[in-house]
């Protein structure tokens, strides 16, 4: 196999979700029938299978914990078969909550909102004519506590740029949820089309709103930050869009912190431009910054990192 | 920057103000609009714009020209190709939103 095509398949969007849309049904239906209580026997077995079979995610989490340890110094964060396991046992519950948060049952008082920038009054003050901003989230935690996001913007439309053919699925869940307020925009590449679309979002006062801590497959434009002490490749797209839209960033991150989540918004940039011949230095600096803080996050909450693939860049053994 | 190489035909008004559209969009402060000749490739070879240059542009012609492009605009490319080409473009649409 080619190296390309290595890294294709070790790609996260290749990873198929693994029968997950009629598992996740089948578990949402028996949640909903039993409680999550009664319920947790049988999810501890559908966990261990994916744990026992995804030998490739396993790896990777390990690979998180030991690139988490090493950095923060902190040794007791070394991976052991316990903890990996407890990622997965995380992962399941968040895929639970996701699916509490579509059908309403996650009600927004239930949310700790930090938001030391004052974003929330933003969001809404675009609902009376201001401009819309980018939101760039993480697979740190949940990110489909959004949707509560947009019921604290009391109606703001979010429209969340996705990059994967995994949407028609999640659009199908919405959809069957009733979610009627969050649009999923699919991007495979940035084009005048699409900027134009979201400019004119944005000048309507939506919002926008994207994963920063995935690469897509086939977009070349990637910059290679250093993450938890070493080098990982991170996505330009939504600093090259920033940049484009001249609107304002912030960041977003869910946690679940002793079993209440917590959302932290927070202003990334103001007002994001490049100087000419500097756009790709500019851009990898603002990808390096969002790395950091991202590590920062890690520490919160390691057991909420869902990133289930090869993280790192392989070159780097 | 061979401008020299190219042929060196005035600008007319709206060349003119589409050629300090390119300038200050992307702030190419050293340039004059009598530094990019007309037909000049604003890509590749000619100026050297990228793609997120055209992005940039396409943004900006939209904000003072009020035009827009189409997903399925296989023109676009065409269109962005030299000032004169911009021009025809800006000119065309305008024509088009007058009907």
């Amino acid at each position: 196999m080619s190296e390309a095509q290595l890294a294709t398949r070790q790609h996260w969007s290749a990873q198929r979700e693994r029968g997950s849309l009629l598992l996740m049904r089948f578990t949402a239906f028996a949640a909903r029938r039993c409680g999550r209580r009664l319920l947790s026997p049988l999810l501890h077995v559908i966990v261990l299978y994916f744990f026992l079979t995804g030998r490739r995610a396993r790896r990777s989490i390990r690979e998180f914990y030991e690139h988490l340890a090493t950095s923060s110094g902190r040794a007791g964060l070394r991976p052991t078969p316990r903890r990996v396991f407890a990622q997965f046992m995380a992962f399941a519950d968040c895929l639970l909550d996701r699916l509490d948060v579509w059908r309403g049952a996650l009600r927004l008082e239930q949310v700790r909102l930090l938001d030391p920038d004052g974003l929330r009054a933003q969001l809404l003050a675009s609902h009376r004519g201001g401009r819309g901003q980018l939101l760039v989230g993480t697979h740190l935690g949940n990110l489909d506590v959004c949707r509560a996001l947009a019921e604290l913007g009391e109606q703001v439309p979010l429209n969340v740029l996705v990059h994967t053919h995994h949407v028609a699925h999640l659009n199908r869940l919405l959809g069957e949820a009733g979610e009627q307020r969050m649009r999923l925009i699919q991007v495979s590449e940035l084009d005048a089309a699409l900027m134009l679309d979201l400019s004119q979002r944005l000048e309507r006062g939506e919002w926008l709103a994207m994963a920063g801590d995935r690469v897509p497959l086939h977009d070349g434009r990637r910059a290679t930050v250093d993450f938890l002490g070493r080098p990982a490749p991170f996505a330009q797209g939504p600093w090259l869009l920033a940049g484009l839209l001249g609107c304002p960033v912030n960041l977003m991150c869910c946690l679940k912190i002793a079993g209440r989540y917590e959302i932290r918004l927070e202003r990334f940039l103001d007002a994001p431009a490049w100087e000419r011949g500097q756009r790709d230095a500019t851009i990898a600096g603002w990808a390096q910054r969002y790395a950091d803080r991202l590590a920062q996050w890690c520490l919160l909450a390691p057991q909420q990192w869902f990133n289930f693939y090869p993280y790192w860049d392989a070159s780097d053994a | 920057m061979n401008a020299s190489t190219h042929t060196a035909l005035a600008h007319t008004a709206l060349e003119q103000e589409l050629a300090q559209l390119v300038i200050d969009t992307l702030n190419l402060e050293d340039l004059t609009a009598a530094d990019i000749p007309p037909r000049q490739p604003l890509f590749g070879d000619g100026l050297g714009l990228d793609s997120v240059d055209a992005l940039e542009l396409a943004l900006a012609l939209q904000k003072r020209y009020g035009i827009s492009i189409a997903s399925d605009d296989k023109d676009a490319r065409r269109h962005f190709a030299s000032v004169a080409s911009l021009a025809a473009f800006v000119a065309s649409q305008q024509a088009a939103c007058a009907n």
